[in-house]
């Protein structure tokens, strides 16, 4: 009975203890709140109008806030803070016009458009370290994660049948990359004799990657050696793999006879299931014994491909060459488009980059032909000019536009399975000319 | 300001090499290396084809295809044969 009692009363002790302590909290959660309160004062309605006004866009437009950084925490001038970013706010509008009325690759201008659109918002600040975009742009963009998710996904769709069928139009795919290293002399001789502009070898080599015509390979480089241009960039190499069809066919006409357009190929052999499962590990042996630079590039390329050829992981490469190209695309673009503050993209260095790249694209273009040219003097199958211009990457469109062009002057000449090999040994040049940069600046 | 120094900075560094030249150099060593990787890889893609064609060859292209041939014919004849049974039992009735 006693041991009962004190069993009890240890009990009870145990209980007061206990709930002394709740108190003990609820006293300090009652300490914090009235805290709270009095930093909270009572405002009268007037004065909580004029701060609601402060806090509008329309206010921050008009009257920058002085102390206002831009995403990297650097003080910008008054114009990026309010004019800039109506401007770039009406440059958006334009990405939306172009991808929705004109189809200009609008799986990524519209995201990039959108992402510009939320990162030139004043005062919530989407674009920086804590807003989403900056979130998003440090998850993959920053560390080049997102470009090497995308090119497994293309890796993933790339059909190297037409390139084993016919192995010599790889040169094709090789010759185009001179838009790249033409641009990127072209790029250094404007920094060497005009006063405009200012390059360094960096942001040259990553303007000039434009000319490889591939939108991963170029943001991968741009992030790596220049990532202040990174908007500009992505912006304007995917604007003109959109523009392909426009830019590349007078370039091929001018650069071709009548009679060299008409040329038809020779029929493609069968080429067997192990040639194409072997094909994508050659090329990365390849890639590891001459240029280890290039190789997460060509690596996640050749994964992607390897998984698709092997034939019995059907599930997997389903799910690279859509949902998760899908997924990625949406956030590569919002990355890029956080680049499109009115502070990184509304300089001078902008219009260059846009005019650079466009040489780049047109040099690239011509390589491909002349090259086919050249090829052409030497004996052996004759090889229709017109291919030589789908060796810019711009899978698939490059090869449409060979075709296309090809129809117009021989209804029967259906140069597309031709053209995607040099197509597709562009993608491989551009990582490889990706590849030597980069081992450049190393 | 801050940015003009920084171009400064830049412009100071590279002042004693022409970019032009170191331009040119880039694209010689880029170029080359393309077609060095190209030239190989065309190598040895055909070196590969060969070795797959020799050592593995394909039976689907000659065999498949004559297979798939008579495959047909068999398939047509017994089209025709049901046709002509139900003509026949269509006219019996």
């Amino acid at each position: 009975m006693k041991f009962f009692i004190i069993k009890l009363l240890t009990l009870l002790m145990l209980f007061s203890a206990a709930s002394y302590a709740n108190t003990d909290s609820v006293e300090a959660s009652a300490e914090i709140s009235t805290h709270k309160e009095e930093t909270y004062k009572t405002q009268s309605f007037s004065e909580m109008i004029s701060g609601f006004i402060t806090s509008t866009g329309i206010n921050a437009i008009i009257n920058p806030n002085p102390n206002e950084m831009n995403a990297h925490g650097e003080p910008m001038s008054d114009f990026h803070k309010g004019m800039g970013r109506v401007i770039m706010i009406l440059i958006t509008f334009l990405l939306f016009y172009l991808a929705i009325a004109k189809g200009f690759e609008p799986l990524l201008l519209l995201p990039i458009g959108f992402g510009g659109l939320l990162a030139n918002i004043p005062i919530a600040n989407m674009a920086g370290p804590d807003g989403f975009l900056g979130i998003i742009y440090h998850m993959g963009l920053s560390n080049q994660l997102f470009p090497i998710l995308i090119f497994m996904g293309v890796g993933a769709m790339t059909d190297f049948g037409p390139l084993l069928s016919n192995p010599k139009t790889a040169f094709l795919g090789g010759a185009a990359q001179f838009g790249i290293f033409g641009t990127l002399v072209g790029a250094v001789a404007l920094a060497e004799y005009t006063p405009f502009f200012d390059f360094t070898l960096q942001q040259a080599s990553a303007i000039s990657i434009i000319g490889g015509a591939d939108g991963p390979t170029s943001i991968f480089i741009a992030t790596q050696l220049a990532p202040e241009l990174l908007g500009a960039i992505a912006v304007a190499s995917y604007s003109y793999m959109a523009m392909v069809p426009i830019i590349q066919p007078p370039i091929m006409k001018a650069l071709t006879t009548d009679a060299e357009r008409r040329i038809k190929m020779s029929t493609m052999r069968h080429v067997s299931r192990l040639e194409k499962l072997v094909f994508p590990i050659m090329v990365l042996v390849l890639a590891i014994l001459v240029l280890p630079d290039a190789t997460p590039l060509i690596g996640a390329f050749m994964f992607g491909n390897f998984l698709k050829e092997s034939g019995v992981v059907d599930r997997l490469s389903d799910t690279m060459q859509n949902a998760l190209i899908n997924i990625i695309t949406i956030f590569l673009g919002l990355a890029v488009g956080s680049k499109l503050a009115a502070d990184q993209f509304l300089v001078a260095d902008t219009l260059a980059i846009l005019a650079l790249g466009i040489i780049a694209f047109s040099v690239g273009t011509a390589a491909g032909v002349i090259m086919a040219k050249i090829m052409n003097l030497f004996p052996g199958n004759k090889i229709n000019p017109l291919i030589g211009s789908a060796g810019v990457s711009a899978v698939p469109m490059a090869a449409r536009v060979s075709n296309k062009v090809g129809m117009e002057y021989d209804r029967t000449n259906m140069l597309l399975m031709h053209a995607m090999g040099p197509n597709v040994a562009g993608v491989i040049g551009s990582a490889v000319a990706a590849g030597v940069l980069i081992s450049i600046f190393k | 300001m801050l940015y003009n120094g920084a171009k400064l900075v830049k412009k100071g560094y590279y002042m004693e090499t022409n970019l032009v030249l170191e331009g040119i150099k880039f694209m010689g060593l880029g170029m080359g290396a393309v077609f060095l990787f190209i030239a190989v890889m065309i190598f040895f893609m055909g070196a590969m084809s060969k070795a797959v064609h020799k050592f593995f060859p394909e039976v689907q292209p000659n065999l498949g295809s004559s297979s798939k041939n008579t495959q047909d014919i068999n398939q047509q004849q017994k089209v025709v044969a049901a046709i002509t049974a139900a003509i026949k039992h269509h006219r019996e009735s």
